[in-house]
């Protein structure tokens, strides 16, 4: 045996605070945590957990307006913190680099990828920009881009977001650092595509012996990736340890509240979610003893009045928490009050006799690619002596002839890749956009081609939540302001009765009447969305198109608003149109599905069905590549490159990244109808027997409840 | 690109033909009438008819337009009234030492307006940023008669430095030109520089602030590397497309400005002009003027192109 490695990272009791107007901040305090070489911890954590904070002051990227101290923090053997700017300048990039979130933003819109590339080959290992640009195409090509030499001559925008994250992953490799670090890098990626990122970094870290600070708020990613992992919370850490026996055995509180807001991807699964109840603690004026027991269903006396020392409760382990040991038995359910099925009525409640509240047939809508000018073309007509102006422009058809229907207190998810016209299908339904042909039928109204004021009635029985709270709320607007408008608009209260109305629908998104007075600055993201939500039902609707309307939420704070939803769903009746790219929120909340590629439907069913074969190949691969906590990988692989910008409308929409592709006819004929039972429909060539054999990347049965 | 520079410029051709239609429009309703304005307040009823007949000032406003038009075309703007002169010479000479004043100024504007705007940006709330701030709003806040009429106290009157106005051409030495031009030249520079640095600063600003330059450091980029390669291009898109606006600023400003410093270049002439009711030279002023003015936008624009690579392939590669 040789003599135990010495750790690359050791980050002991490092704390960052910043002075605020109206005293300290502490960002983070005594945060500790160490990293051996050829290791991937993951620092897991929801927003204002002080994550990125942990990067960048390892990075020494914070403000000077960022105090930062810590009793030990070396990298590789070398304290970190007595550097001098230009040492630590030297460092980053050449020993520590760093993936950042969004990698559109992350590149520069007026520099060749190439040469973002080869900047730090340039200043830290002095090669020549010519040589630095070789290298950077090798570099590419080993993340896995096909045409390294065209990308690195195109301009970011020219790439698609995967291409974009594989090009600052090659960036960050570039002056060959020890340690990588990744902030939330498959975040703002769809699912399959995250799912190509996390099998690049796992080969690249084994064939590098790269130590990875993996950075997310999803934990299912974190499982994937990491071997062991570090839970903050409010800039404190309160769980280390290795991921399984973490997942598998959580042992503080808040790690548990976590695991619990997850919903699963599971069939039969649709228990309600047991959310962490309260906000994150005010970081200006932190409570007194733990930091999380405002917040703690297991709390007791001690826990108010002393800060938790660390205790381990197993090998490699240590936990923040006075009561380590004597909450075992009791799960987070049972703690916070017991979570309750949610499978109500038998058989969902497509209650067969009333007839269906939406109905779509057929729907279409195209956009013009390029403006006026673009499409005008000179071509010689055979026989002509002169080439001819001819305009004819190339379309993206969003919505593809799309047909479904929705019945009262039913919801319907939709789901797909980010482009596929989900977004636009939500908004046309509603009027929000014009269709170019088909029908839309609300409430036995047709309003796909009515005039505006023929529509005004259906527009109070159907309403929309938006994915942003933040641009969705006028921020010069009180929330009882906000909340009030459609009352106003639609002449349905004003004055006083306007007021009591606004305060009942407070009460019906759980929050308190005195927020009719704040304005949405003043709000948490999940009470913004709770105000979103309250607008739209503030006409009484019965039919609620909700358009991301928890994906930039934290998953505690989804798992509340999901509740609050199917809360709503049962006391009202209200339909939903449920729009999203995370199939785990599908299985949850839906009753039937509907999968979408290229503004067309492949696949549509009870979820039941859906998630089980026979299914589309495209519902399999993204059913396939959700990361999740509770089994093993395996996963399809979808074709990132190469694939066509738009469907021509020749074959099957799905046919440049099937990667269950027949041949020709899958090129050629369009698709045939497969209905292997009622109310399932699957558009494929395949044979039903095939699909129907197909592994199951789901599980049957929901997975042995956490405790 | 190419394409797109020819549609550009048919574009500037039909706007100076419509311009060229207003123009012609303007002067014919302004008050006054050009044969007595040739002959003076005492001429005969007799002499006024010949001269109307001479000019062709009784044809219809159509065939006066299309004659001045189908001549304009020819390069020949007519003859002034006042100074009984062919007028594209005239104009030639004084739009060459107007070009000459103009450049200097916007190269002054763009170079030190830039160069303070980055300044303010990365010494942002220093006594620097304050001292810029405070150099450029005092510039725009008074009109351009009153610096330049102080330029003129300052460096002629008290100091003795340099002339109080009016031009020497080059071949009489490079020190005198100079020293008349250079007075005209910062007083104009200094009215327009707030425009271009207060942009620079605050597009510098939010470009500092980010995702790309983050990660720039992340990178661990030297600072002038970051500063000049991955922020400032970004940031001075903005900038372009008012300096593109000024050069329309600056020739309003030189109007003023060469009548101050008597220098003897476009913006007296178009004065000149208008203050005598010099028709032809009114039209002729102006329509260069124009010509000017859309010339710099689609510059400007070509820039904003060669700069932002976004706007320079619409197409995605791959």
């Amino acid at each position: 045996m040789s003599p135990p490695e010495a750790p690359l990272l050791e980050v002991e009791d490092l704390c960052v605070s910043y002075a605020t107007g109206f005293g300290v901040l502490r960002a983070l305090h005594g945060v500790s945590f160490r990293l051996m070489p050829g290791e991937a911890l993951g620092l897991a954590g929801e927003s204002g957990s002080g994550k990125s904070t942990v990067a960048l002051a390892l990075l020494g990227l914070l403000g000077p307006e960022a105090a930062v101290s810590a009793r030990r923090l070396r990298f590789g053997g070398r304290d970190l913190l007595s550097r001098s700017p230009e040492e630590k300048r030297r460092l980053r990039g050449r020993a520590m680099a760093i993936v950042f979130q969004d990698p559109f933003t992350a590149l520069n819109p007026s520099i060749p990828v190439g040469r973002q590339v080869a900047e730090p080959m340039v200043f830290h290992r002095g090669l020549a920009e010519s040589e630095a640009l070789a290298a950077a195409i090798g570099l590419l090509h080993q993340v896995g881009i096909r045409r390294p030499e065209v990308v690195a001559r195109s301009y970011p925008h020219q790439l698609s977001g995967g291409m974009q994250q594989r090009a600052l992953i090659a960036t960050a490799l570039a002056a060959e650092p020890e340690l990588l670090i990744l902030d939330e890098p498959t975040t703002a990626l769809d699912v399959t595509i995250e799912a190509q990122i996390l099998d690049l970094l796992e080969s690249l870290r084994r064939s590098r012996r790269l130590s990875i600070l993996f950075i997310s708020h999803n934990l299912g990613v974190i499982h994937r990736l990491c071997e062991s992992v570090c839970i903050l919370y409010a800039g404190e850490v309160c769980e280390t340890g290795p991921t399984k026996t973490v997942f598998r055995d959580p042992a503080h509180p808040y790690t548990r509240g976590l695991l619990a807001s997850l919903p699963r991807l599971a069939v039969g699964d649709r228990k309600r979610l047991s959310p962490i109840p309260g906000t994150l603690p005010d970081l200006e004026d932190p409570p007194p003893g733990c930091l999380f027991h405002p917040r703690c269903p297991y709390g007791e006396l001690r826990c108010r009045r002393e800060a938790p020392l660390f205790s381990s409760p197993g090998p490699q382990r240590s936990v923040r928490c006075w009561r380590v040991g004597e909450i075992g038995g009791v799960s987070w359910e049972e703690a916070v009050g017991g979570a309750r099925p949610l499978a109500d009525e038998a058989g969902g409640p497509a209650a067969k006799a009333s007839p269906p509240l939406v109905v779509v047939r057929d729907l279409r809508k195209r956009y013009r690619l390029g403006g006026f000018w673009d499409a005008l073309r000179w071509e010689k007509p055979a026989g002509r002596k002169f080439p001819r102006p001819s305009w004819a422009p190339r379309f993206l058809h969003a919505l593809d002839g799309v047909s479904l229907a929705i019945a009262p207190g039913e919801v319907l998810g939709l789901v797909g890749e980010s482009g596929c016209g989900k977004t636009t299908l939500g908004r046309t339904i509603l009027r929000l956009i014009d269709p170019d042909d088909g029908a839309i039928v609300v409430d036995g109204r047709e309003i796909g081609s009515a005039p505006e004021r023929e529509i005004r009635p259906v527009r109070r029985l159907a309403q929309i939540v938006f994915q942003n709270p933040d641009s969705s709320l006028n921020p010069r607007k009180t929330v009882g302001e906000i909340i009030a408008r459609p009352l106003e608009r639609f002449g349905l209260a004003s004055g006083a009765q306007a007021r009591r109305r606004v305060g009942e629908l407070l009460e019906m998104v759980r929050l308190a009447p005195s927020y009719a007075s704040r304005y949405p600055h003043q709000l948490s993201g999940g009470e913004k969305q709770r105000v979103g939500i309250a607008r739209a039902l503030a006409t009484s609707p019965r039919f609620l198109v909700c358009d991301e309307a928890v994906s930039a939420l934290d998953v505690s704070v989804q798992a509340a608003v999901l509740n609050l939803l199917e809360d709503l769903r049962r006391e009202l009746g209200l339909a939903f149109l449920f729009i999203t790219h995370d199939l785990s929120v599908v299985a949850h909340l839906a009753h039937r599905v509907l999968v979408m590629y290229r503004g067309g439907i492949c696949e549509e069913g009870a979820i039941a069905q859906v998630l089980r074969p026979p299914f589309h190949p495209y519902t399999e691969a993204l059913l396939s590549a959700v990361p999740r906590i509770d089994r093993g990988r395996s996963r399809i692989r979808l074709r990132e490159e190469g694939a066509a910008a738009e469907f021509d409308g020749r074959g099957c929409r799905f046919q440049d990244r099937c990667p269950r592709i027949l041949g020709k006819v899958c090129r050629t004929v369009t698709p045939p109808l497969l209905e292997p039972a009622p109310g399932h429909r699957i558009h494929c060539h395949h044979r039903l027997e095939t699909l129907a054999a197909l592994p199951s990347p789901v599980d049957a049965a929901p997975p042995g409840a956490i405790p | 690109m190419i394409l797109y520079t020819l549609r550009r410029l048919a574009l500037i051709v039909l706007l100076l033909w419509v311009m060229s239609v207003l123009l012609f429009a303007i002067t014919q309703v302004l008050p006054g009438n050009v044969a007595r304005m040739i002959l003076g307040q005492f001429a005969t009823a007799d002499a006024i008819e010949a001269v109307e007949t001479r000019l062709g000032l009784k044809d219809p406003l159509v065939v006066q337009y299309g004659r001045w038009f189908s001549h304009i075309l020819r390069g020949d703007f007519g003859q002034s009234l006042i100074m009984e002169r062919p007028i594209g010479p005239v104009l030639a000479e004084a739009l060459g030492r107007s070009a000459v004043l103009a450049a200097l100024s916007f190269v002054l504007v763009a170079s030190v307006g830039i160069l303070l705007g980055v300044i303010a940006a990365v010494r942002k709330n220093r006594p620097v940023d304050h001292a810029v701030s405070v150099f450029s709003y005092l510039g725009i806040s008074v009109p351009e008669f009153f610096w330049g009429i102080a330029f003129i106290l300052v460096f002629a009157r008290w100091l003795g430095w340099l002339p109080s106005g009016g031009y020497s051409p080059m071949g009489e030495g490079f020190g005198n030109w100079f020293a008349r031009l250079i007075g005209p030249a910062l007083t104009l520079t200094f009215t327009l520089i707030a425009h271009v640095s207060r942009l620079t600063r605050s597009s510098m600003l939010e470009t500092l602030r980010s995702r790309y330059v983050l990660a720039a450091r992340a990178k661990g980029l030297p600072e002038r590397v970051i500063l000049f390669r991955h922020a400032l291009r970004n940031a001075l898109l903005p900038t372009i497309t008012v300096l593109a606006i000024d050069v329309g600023w600056l020739f309003g400003g030189i109007v003023v400005v060469e009548t101050v410093f008597a220098f003897p270049g476009l913006g007296r002439l178009v004065a000149f002009a208008i203050e005598r009711r010099d028709l032809p030279l009114i039209q002729a002023t102006l329509l260069v003027i124009t010509a000017i003015y859309c010339l710099a936008n689609l510059a400007a624009d070509l820039l904003y192109a060669a700069l932002n690579p976004r706007i320079r392939y619409a197409r995605r590669t791959s």
